[in-house]
């Protein structure tokens, strides 16, 4: 089961983006009009990105989320989720 | 023309030209000091803390951690200590009475005259100064590290800093400022310390305090101004690095979010003790002796952990005497996003109490991490795009200290040689 998200934030121009893809109704607001999109991952996944990018964590305590993924890995996530109008791009990026 | 800093003391430079400098140096013993004693002596020479004009002796070290107070009864909160170690002294045979040259980095800062030479137990000076001695409060790890023993003395800057880019422009003296400030015209001065970037709710709780010290003053000539007084001292990984810090609040001005006629950005060589209500005194001291009338005090000011209350730095500005400072707290709460009312607005006005979203320095952190700019509600993108240029230029690419802007970062300031 998908459960251990990744947050990718949304600020006005990559929203816009969302919209053309009409995936805009998958975020959440968090502060001050940025909102987050969430990507969920599997166990696996989790431990494959994990091993991948050595310097990323699993915020187990308070988050509990995937976090400091390269910057770059992200925005190709991004990128990924607006080309395919779909959430669902984690297995091809990995 | 005089100028009246702390204590009612007139500031005063204590420096000493080359050429005395030059004589100096042939004749007088030298020994090494740290980076903070080295910031510490700039800042005594310079007057940031009048009415002090050396590192401080026993007995004065005794009734500030007691009293809180000098010997002669003006408030002050935390002791300003040259350490040194034994063998310094013993190699050097340094004895009270003369003359010593303190330098950094092998380079003549100033002289100190030996006005004693004194062991004193440093639990007790943190106890005192910072309510506790355990461990892992980076103040008391601060002390805990210190050599064992004190020389005290009045110290003359033999040899003055030159400020390295981007910190020369931000760059005031205490006399200095007090000139700009005249010149400005500037009646009220509310000081913003701070050791961040900005995202807007540090810009209302600037412009908040700006309406505060305003108060009953004309609105038609602004006679109110902002000093954001940057903290620059020893860094840890993580914070944010000191040339974005300042090149960021300079942006504000620059990109006209605050008038640049009531706003301007500087910097206090200080290495933060994380002393809460005691910190704050002195930053309100120090601010006073830049000519700040007004200085604000927001959530958990120099505070650490949980070691004190949120609040504890408000409320021990009721319980100094009246008259000890001549600058005015400025008490503020937390600035936050609400999307009802759909701005930045106050905890003390806006009653949607479920709905706010609170400035998370750990959200902000992370997506600035990703390289998004923010919102422009959350962080202008001004202040983005120079704080990301700041990373480039002087950050190894990160806005944030790594271990490589630790090692090599550029010097803040460097010393010229003083030769015979
Ligand atoms: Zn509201």
């Amino acid at each position: 089961m998908n459960k251990i998200p990744i947050n990718i934030w949304i600020n006005e121009s990559r929203y816009q983006q969302l919209c053309q893809s009409g995936l805009e109704g998958m975020t959440k607001e968090v502060l001050a009009g940025m909102k987050v999109l969430q990507i969920f991952c599997t166990e696996e996944q989790k431990d494959l990105l994990l091993k991948r990018y050595p310097q990323a964590k699993y915020d187990q305590s308070t988050t509990k989320s995937i976090e400091l993924l390269p910057a770059e890995f992200k925005e190709n996530l991004f990128n990924r989720i607006v080309e395919k109008k779909s959430l669902d791009v984690i297995t091809e990026l990995l | 023309m005089d100028f009246i800093g702390h204590g009612n003391t007139v500031i005063q430079e204590r420096k000493m030209n080359s050429s005395e400098a030059r004589q100096l140096v042939e004749k007088t013993k030298q020994i090494p000091i740290s980076s903070r004693v080295a910031r510490e002596c700039i800042d005594l020479a310079y007057g940031f803390f009048t009415p002090l004009i050396g590192f401080m002796n026993s007995a004065t070290l005794n009734s500030v951690c007691q009293e809180m107070k000098l010997i002669d009864g003006t408030l002050w909160p935390i002791p300003i200590l040259m350490d040194i170690d034994k063998s310094t002294i013993d190699k050097n045979n340094l004895k009270v009475g003369e003359k010593v040259i303190l330098s950094y980095e092998g380079v003549p800062l100033a002289l100190m005259d030996i006005e004693e030479i004194y062991q004193y137990e440093k639990q007790k000076i943190a106890q005192a100064v910072l309510g506790t001695t355990e461990k892992k409060h980076p103040g008391v790890m601060m002390i805990d590290q210190w050599m064992d023993y004190f020389i005290a003395g009045p110290i003359q800057l033999m040899n003055e800093p030159h400020f390295q880019p981007p910190f020369d422009r931000f760059w005031f003296t205490p006399l200095q400022l007090h000139k700009i400030f005249k010149e400005k015209n500037w009646k009220r001065i509310v000081a913003h310390q701070t050791r961040n970037v900005p995202h807007t709710g540090h810009e209302w709780l600037m412009k908040g305090a700006w309406f505060s010290a305003n108060g009953d003053l004309s609105v038609e000539k602004l006679k109110t101004g902002i000093l954001v007084s940057c903290i620059i001292g020893p860094k840890r990984i993580g914070d944010y690095i000191d040339e974005a810090i300042l090149l960021t609040q300079q942006e504000l001005n620059d990109s006209a979010y605050f008038n640049p006629d009531i706003h301007m950005v500087s910097f206090v060589l200080w290495d933060m003790r994380y002393a809460g209500p005691k910190e704050a005194i002195l930053h309100a001291i120090i601010r006073s002796n830049l000519g700040c009338t007004h200085h604000m005090f927001g959530r958990d000011h120099a505070g650490v952990g949980s070691y004190y209350d949120p609040y504890d730095a408000h409320r021990i500005f009721d319980e100094i005497p009246e008259g000890s400072l001549s600058i005015k707290a400025i008490r503020l709460l937390e600035w936050f996003y609400c999307p009802i009312c759909q701005e930045v607005t106050y905890s003390g006005l806006c009653g949607h109490t479920k709905e706010r979203q609170n400035f998370s320095g750990t959200m902000i952190r992370s997506i600035i991490q990703d390289k998004v700019q923010p919102t422009r509600l959350l962080m202008r993108p001004e202040v983005f795009q120079t704080m990301m240029q700041s990373a480039e230029q002087y950050g190894f690419g990160s806005p944030f200290c790594n271990e490589k802007y630790l090692k090599e970062r550029r010097p803040i300031f460097i010393l010229s040689p003083v030769s015979k």
